[in-house]
């Protein structure tokens, strides 16, 4: 039983190549954006993390067009631009990946808020979980205030993400299942 | 004998757990060997560096047109405040002129040998860390302008930090306030070495003072060029704050609103000749500086 709601579901077959590579596209130029230098005070510390809202978007909508191994390769992509430890990201997003898939029956044709309280907790474990990795990765203790804070921009930030996404799903691939 | 769609369900199940275990054991390796990944960094900086430099044009023009907004605001009193300042300045110039003049006369006399002029290439600021778990920013000008490994980045205002990566048109700087940056510094016009110490807040701690009670706030600090990394009297920052972790250094440079840089070359690796245990010291570093590209150039 377990494994049946884990595994990838059937979905309407999508037949346009460039709408199949869409997931993987709005998740690549998620991590860009992240990196993308903003000259505000403190902002650096505190980016949203873009590429959390669109893992846990199409690996709701359209888990099947979100290959792991199309994650993984983001992932690292954004550990090596971004000067991080190599890994990282690669690690987070996979583990998002499989943490929302399983529960994503849940989500499917709920309200907007419900999906939202759903981020939020993926956002909150995310964050505490990265904070801890990376300061067992580089032996020091990090402010917990910036971690804090990001997560609180991600959460903020999540409903513009979702329409933007939700959006440029309909455009191309068609209405969420 | 495995049928394509038994395969395909075989593989779905099994790659996601494989790819998990793969992440953790880079992490672990990356770990162990930290230059594991360089050439990879560096290359994938090149290949990005054309679209995050585009993507970041409107980023740069949306900033440059809220501050010119905001500049309208000012005028008034940005224009009485900046004639204040260049009234004060011209008698700094006055003085600078006859402090020249004079520095000359002495060098002739003293038969001093003349310091090697220093190069500038302007790099701009294409992308950061983003994250807080790193403070480093990648420039879009590497080893094709002229960059090597172990240069110093500045602002007009003082020092932003030093050149870790750098590939054919990109390049990474680690800046000071990084949780790895450690630079010798100085207070001006003293002899107290010290050690400038990130910790990834906005504000760097000064470590090893021979007399950490002898700073004060407002100390000015300066690149001591101990370890010839760096040559001495960059400026640094200020001594802001005193507080039980040792005393906090304000960098000149606003470090959150980096656009364009100055990389300086003062041929300080381009096969000068240095005194031995400066040489010495260098080759203890983890990865050998600049000094062969360089002395190729």
């Amino acid at each position: 039983m377990a494994l049946k709601v884990s595994s990838i579901p059937s979905l309407p077959r999508v037949n346009n190549g460039l709408a199949r590579l869409l997931p993987i596209a709005t998740t690549l130029l998620a991590t860009v954006i992240a990196i993308l230098p903003v000259r505000l005070p403190g902002y650096a510390a505190l980016t949203p993390a873009f590429a959390l809202m669109a893992v846990y978007h199409w690996t709701i909508y359209r888990p099947d067009l979100l290959p792991p191994l199309g994650l993984f390769a983001v992932g690292l992509t954004q550990d090596l631009l971004a000067g991080a430890p190599v890994g990282v990201t690669a690690l987070l997003l996979l583990l998002a990946r499989a943490a929302v898939l399983r529960q994503r029956r849940h989500f499917i044709d709920r309200t907007f808020a419900f999906v939202w309280g759903g981020f939020t907790l993926l956002a909150v474990t995310a964050m505490a979980a990265l904070w801890a990795l990376q300061c067992l990765l580089q032996f020091t203790v990090f402010d917990v205030r910036a971690t804090v804070f990001r997560a609180v921009l991600t959460i903020a930030i999540f409903p513009a993400a979702s329409f933007a996404l939700g959006r440029t799903q309909r455009a191309l691939i068609g209405a969420t299942p | 004998m495995l049928r394509p769609l038994q395969l395909r369900a075989t593989i779905q199940r099994t790659a996601p757990p494989l790819l998990v275990v793969l992440a953790a054991a880079i992490i672990v390796l990356g770990k162990a060997d930290e230059t594991m990944f360089a050439s990879l960094r560096t290359m994938l900086g090149d290949d990005f560096a054309p679209a995050l430099e585009t993507l970041s044009r409107p980023l740069s023009a949306a900033a440059t047109l809220i501050d010119r907004i905001g500049g309208v605001f000012t005028m008034y009193g940005d224009n009485q405040r900046l004639e204040r300042e260049n009234a004060r300045l011209l008698q700094w110039q006055q003085a600078a002129l006859k402090l020249s003049a004079d520095n000359r006369e002495l060098r002739r006399l003293l038969k001093a040998v003349p310091q090697n002029a220093v190069s500038y290439v302007t790099a701009r600021v294409i992308a950061d860390a983003g994250g807080g778990f790193a403070r480093t920013v990648m420039v879009d000008a590497g080893a094709d302008q002229g960059l090597a490994r172990g240069q110093a980045a500045m602002t007009g205002e003082g020092l932003v930090g030093r050149l870790t990566e750098v590939g054919r048109r990109a390049a990474r700087i680690l800046l000071i306030t990084d949780l790895n940056s450690r630079i010798p510094v100085v207070v001006a016009g003293t002899h107290a070495n010290a050690v400038l110490a990130g910790d990834n807040s906005e504000r760097p701690r000064l470590l090893y003072a021979a007399d950490p009670r002898g700073i004060k706030i407002g100390d000015r600090i300066v690149t001591s060029g101990e370890g010839g990394v760096f040559p001495p009297d960059l400026p640094v920052g200020v001594v802001a704050s005193l507080d039980h972790g040792g005393p906090r250094v304000e960098p000149y440079a606003g470090l959150s609103r980096l656009s364009q840089l100055l990389v300086a070359d003062y041929g300080l690796a381009s096969g000068l000749p240095q005194p031995t245990p400066v040489a010495g010291r260098r080759n203890r570093r983890p990865a050998p500086p600049v000094s062969d590209e360089a002395s190729v150039r």
